[in-house]
């Protein structure tokens, strides 16, 4: 085997990557992650979930008149993106987290025993969000309520 | 005195497959060919153009699925929605849209290409008959796929376009019936256009290309001029 005086001196210092090696893998390495990162990043933005319409900056959001909601009724209604029970209580409007603290089911408001049923594992909170009864940890977070001429507003966010 | 520098990692795949399979052979004949010198020109890339943007159909097509409902209430809402809300939802709806109709141009042109250098003669007729039937595919594609944003000019297009199927002598008035399912566009013809799209073309449109490639690879490029 007869060996070029370039390859004998680069077998002298036992590179295991030749000068040109390097310099190929390494443009060919760069290209690659580019060319696959201009292609994928695209894609995987677009799978992502998108931006649901919501109010900007977690202001009040009107989620409905009030001639909607008797005295006595609740409703699960859409507040940026998260469902938020609006109770008509004989005090005036509350407004709570939807989804139950134990395994976020989403609740409900039972009319006829006034009280915030989980459809799941029959957990019970109070007006207040409160745990009556069955296995959620805490309570249900509370929202802000307000009404505006007709219109009931929760404050996102 | 180096020693045999170790064969790189797919090379060692490859063998592990053939050592079990006995596959390289056979699958070399069929995926080496070298391209003859008279054909590496410009115009002989035209059909392979023409596959590279129907595998970006193919991709594009099934992101856009994941956000397109083919309802009469919520298909141009979803088409909306995903121009304004999904991230890159412009991008992958435009890529879609400029790629149909390009694929139909250089289909045209590959066709131009092969009957202007003889291509289809004999022994070839058949990779003809399968190219012609591939451009049809790729019409009925953008045919259907006119009607799927559900706008006005989507409407409209396919009235039009349909109609042309009513004047066929005698079963011109079933054959447009069966095409629009009922008298007229509507939401059922929306759903029948998106099915076609989405699955009868794409299984025609991949059999055909099958047929096609493994003919062009048996039979080889045609000669020169």
């Amino acid at each position: 085997m007869s060996e070029s005086p370039d390859e004998s001196a680069q077998s002298a210092f036992n590179h295991p990557v030749s000068r040109r090696g390097f310099l190929k893998y390494f443009l060919l390495g760069i290209s690659t992650v580019a060319t696959a990162g201009g292609v994928l990043t695209p894609i995987i933005a677009y799978l992502w979930p998108p931006k649901q319409a919501a109010a900007a900056g977690g202001g009040p959001v009107a989620v409905g008149a009030t001639s909607d909601l008797p005295v006595g009724k609740g409703h699960v209604y859409s507040v940026a993106n998260k469902p938020v029970l609006v109770i008509h209580t004989e005090d005036g409007f509350k407004a709570l987290s939807a989804v139950c603290t134990h395994l976020g089911c989403i609740v409900y408001w039972s009319e006829e025993r006034a009280v915030i049923a989980c459809p799941c594992h029959a957990a019970y909170f109070s007006i207040n969000g409160d745990v009556i009864s069955g296995p959620p940890p805490s309570p249900l977070p509370t929202y802000q309520v307000q009404v505006q001429g007709d219109q009931i507003y929760v404050q996102g966010g | 005195m180096q020693a045999k520098p170790r064969a790189s990692w797919w090379t060692r795949v490859g063998d592990w497959l053939d050592e079990r399979f006995d596959v390289r052979i056979p699958l070399q004949a069929f995926l080496k060919k070298p391209v003859p010198k008279h054909a590496i020109k410009w115009y002989f890339c035209l059909g392979g153009i023409t596959f590279a943007l129907f595998a970006i159909q193919g991709i594009t097509g099934i992101l856009l699925s994941l956000y397109y409902k083919p309802t009469p209430n919520e298909a141009y809402e979803s088409i909306l929605f995903i121009m304004n809300n999904v991230r890159f939802g412009w991008l992958i709806r435009g890529l879609h849209h400029w790629s149909a109709s390009l694929m139909i141009a250089f289909c045209v042109a590959h066709m131009l290409r092969v009957y202007i250098t003889g291509a289809y003669k004999k022994p070839r007729e058949l990779n003809w008959v399968a190219g012609v039937t591939l451009l049809l595919l790729t019409l009925a594609f953008g045919f259907t796929g006119y009607l799927l944003p559900w706008d006005q000019k989507a409407l409209w297009g396919s009235t039009v376009g349909s109609e042309i199927l009513g004047v066929v002598p005698l079963v011109g008035k079933a054959l447009l019936g069966l095409l629009r399912a009922g008298a007229d566009i509507t939401g059922l013809t929306l759903t029948r256009f998106y099915g076609i799209h989405m699955l009868v073309l794409p299984l025609l449109a991949f059999l055909f290309l099958g047929v096609h490639f493994i003919i062009i690879r048996r039979q080889g490029i045609s000669g020169p001029l």
